[in-house]
């Protein structure tokens, strides 16, 4: 009896939640997104991902008191043609249209390609290319704007029809994730804004001041505040396509370099050919997948082998030495993981402060980045208040540095990978920077702690900003002394 | 993660047992142990040089991080030559050190090694005797290279007078090995060499 019951009950949950799961599909296709007016009103409107933008337009017409005829809809930069069905759009939940009123009833070419929506326009081949070999180009021509009469490209790109993919890490989800591209006026940030070209490749979207528009939210203040002297520009930005747009503010960071595997390129590091690829800025096509990527970043980051480039920040260069090849957008190091990532920024910031010829305090669980005058050897640390002496490190003392070893454990141990790990009062403090104070000998040049595990004599700092030629045995510069007297102990 | 290494020095030792190389025996590689750690290597002398005809095994060693940082690899046959250590087998090539990149391979490096027996380069050597050798008297330097072939790398080069010396020391209590190094070290003098080895 007992058995029948429950059976019955199994039957009747299944069937509730049937029914739930067919009503939430249901839902499901209902598309909630914002009109935004030129008058400042913005309506919310739900649809179904099958309408036209004919439909759309009668639907925003009736609710603000215009004919459809009289309006143009926007979209990432894009007027949308009326026969545009919303699913080739590229939106999302809460995406967000722009509705303008056209003052004189221009009949417009709704075949034209100018009315398809930008995601249907791009594709991967354009931004295949790296940013960095045609910057020169860039450069050079840096007065030269995409303007209308560009439309043979145009013309070629409705022919692809292979969607677009951009790479974004995206700040809420804290991921990467795949990006949407849109578009706003450069100076206003109104999203009312069409384009007088597309962009064909990534310094279009990248670079400010690319590619012409109109601005059709004021496009006579945006004419005023210009007083007519350079055309109205677009600006660029992402979108994270996973998660339900937060508002206009909610923006992603456009990883460039990282791309679909269009030539089917093998990966330098495993030799394997994977979809997704990390394309080094180098002429060469030199790519990694990105599993091999985050292994080669954290290799590096561990041994210390990043370059503090004066432009672009704490960055890699293509691992086979190609000239000119540093990575310039350093998100593309959020590939890490979080402990990994904050240890970028940390090894990033001391790298900086001994670049600025400053100093690290020495003190464990300290580090603390110290900028003092060039002659001054008492140097005091404001966050922890050792004192220590600008050339031996230890605590600060009068007269000539004993550069002896000694038993004085208050030794130096600065920027070593372990000293992540240290915590103030663990007893395995002590015992790794004995270890450390044995094991090691600092860099004449810029103190970093060095082991040397077999070899020769002759030392080669690890730091990837230092790299100073220093004999093991003299702690000083390596000479042709060194080479003949003690090459080998 | 760290299996990137072992897939790829799987296939790089695929690549290398399918080269024309190893077809014409002039490289070799083995493998020592199955997780692709650790690896044999084998260059052949080449000809022409005091290393022809003689077969040399090398260490070589992967890291985790590889290929991200170079294979370790060192002699294991005892070989007299500028960049390479008599006593350890280091081995003092640019491309195992700081100008490794990603892109090569065990292949690129065993060929690279057979490049370095042919030309040396003892401006940046690895073992200062063998280098001072080299540039001051380089016949004495030739002969000590090919007597050291014939004795540990299989080379069909005999030198009777080399090796009566070495026995003229073995036979005074001397090990053999102790008794070559000494006798190259100095230029094949029986009586300095002496002289070192009991002083």
């Amino acid at each position: 009896m007992l058995r029948y019951i429950l059976s019955f009950l199994r039957i009747i949950a299944t069937k509730m939640l049937q029914l739930l799961s067919s009503r939430k599909h249901l839902i499901e296709n209902v598309l909630r997104i914002y009109i935004k007016t030129t008058s400042g009103s913005t309506l919310s409107i739900e649809i179904d991902p099958k309408y036209d933008i004919k439909q759309i337009k009668n639907l925003v017409a009736s609710k603000i008191g215009a004919q459809p005829e009289e309006l143009k809809i926007i979209f990432a930069g894009k007027e949308l043609g009326d026969n545009i069905i919303i699913e080739e759009c590229d939106l999302g939940q809460q995406s967000i249209l722009h509705a303008v009123k056209i003052k004189r009833n221009v009949p417009t070419d709704q075949s034209s390609s100018k009315m398809k929506p930008l995601c249907e326009i791009l594709d991967d081949e354009m931004f295949s290319s790296n940013i960095t070999n045609s910057r020169s180009n860039s450069f050079s021509t840096d007065n030269e704007v995409i303007n209308i009469s560009n439309s043979v490209m145009l013309e070629n790109s409705t022919i692809r029809s292979k969607k677009i993919h951009f790479y974004v890490y995206c700040p809420t989800c804290k991921d990467l994730k795949q990006g949407k591209l849109r578009v706003r006026c450069h100076f206003c940030k109104s999203g009312a804004f069409t384009v007088h070209a597309d962009p064909q490749n990534w310094i279009h979207v990248l670079e400010p001041k690319q590619i012409t528009g109109t601005c059709e939210n004021n496009p006579e203040l945006c004419k005023d505040i210009l007083q007519n002297k350079e055309p109205t520009f677009a600006e660029f930005y992402f979108k994270c396509s996973e998660h339900i747009s937060l508002g206009e503010t909610d923006q992603a960071v456009p990883l460039d370099l990282i791309r679909p595997n269009l030539k089917q390129i093998q990966c330098m590091a495993c030799l394997d050919t994977s979809d997704t690829i990390f394309a080094f800025p180098c002429p060469d096509d030199h790519v990694m997948c990105l599993d091999c990527f985050k292994q080669y970043c954290l290799t590096k980051l561990t041994e210390r082998q990043f370059w503090q480039h004066p432009e672009y920040g704490y960055t890699l260069a293509c691992p086979t030495g190609c000239p000119d090849s540093f990575i310039k957008e350093i998100h593309h190091f959020r590939l890490l993981d979080d402990e990994n990532y904050n240890r970028y920024h940390h090894f990033a910031a001391e790298e900086f402060v001994l670049q600025s010829n400053g100093l690290l305090c020495p003190q464990p669980g300290c580090g603390m980045g110290i900028l003092a005058e060039p002659e001054c050897t008492r140097i005091s640390c404001q966050n922890c208040k050792y004192v220590f002496c600008r050339h031996c490190r230890q605590g600060f003392h009068i007269g000539e540095c004993d550069v002896v070893e000694n038993n004085d454990t208050a030794g130096q141990n600065f920027s070593c990978e372990s000293d992540m790990n240290y915590n103030n009062g663990n007893s395995g403090e002590l015992a790794s920077r004995t270890t450390i104070k044995i094991m090691t000998k600092p860099c004449p040049s810029c103190k970093t702690p060095t082991e040397r595990d077999g070899g020769c004599m002759h030392m080669i700092c690890t730091r990837a900003g230092c790299k100073f030629h220093w004999c093991w045995v003299c702690q000083t510069e390596w000479t042709t002394e060194c080479m003949g007297d003690h090459w080998f102990g | 993660m760290a299996n990137i290494a072992a897939q790829r020095i799987k296939r790089e030792f695929k690549e290398v047992i399918k080269s024309e190389e190893v077809a014409k025996c002039a490289i070799k590689l083995e493998l020592v142990d199955n997780n692709y750690t650790e690896l044999k290597g084998e260059i052949a002398g080449p000809p022409d040089t005091p290393y022809e005809g003689g077969n040399f095994v090398l260490e070589i060693k992967v890291p985790e991080t590889y290929p991200f940082n170079p294979p370790k690899v060192r002699f294991i046959t005892k070989i007299w030559h500028p960049n390479i250590s008599s006593v350890t087998g280091a081995i003092c090539l640019d491309i195992l050190k700081d100008q490794w990149a990603a892109a090569m391979t065990l292949r690129t490096v065993l060929l690279s090694l057979q490049a370095l027996l042919s030309a040396a380069e003892p401006d940046d050597p690895q073992d200062a005797v063998v280098a001072r050798q080299y540039k001051e008297n380089l016949d004495m330097f030739k002969l000590t290279a090919r007597h050291w072939t014939n004795a540990y790398a299989g080379g069909p080069s005999v030198n009777s007078e080399c090796d009566d010396k070495i026995k003229r020391l073995v036979d005074m209590g001397i090990e053999e090995h102790q008794a070559r190094v000494a006798l190259s070290s100095y230029n094949w003098d029986l009586e300095r060499a002496t002289e070192q080895l009991f002083s």
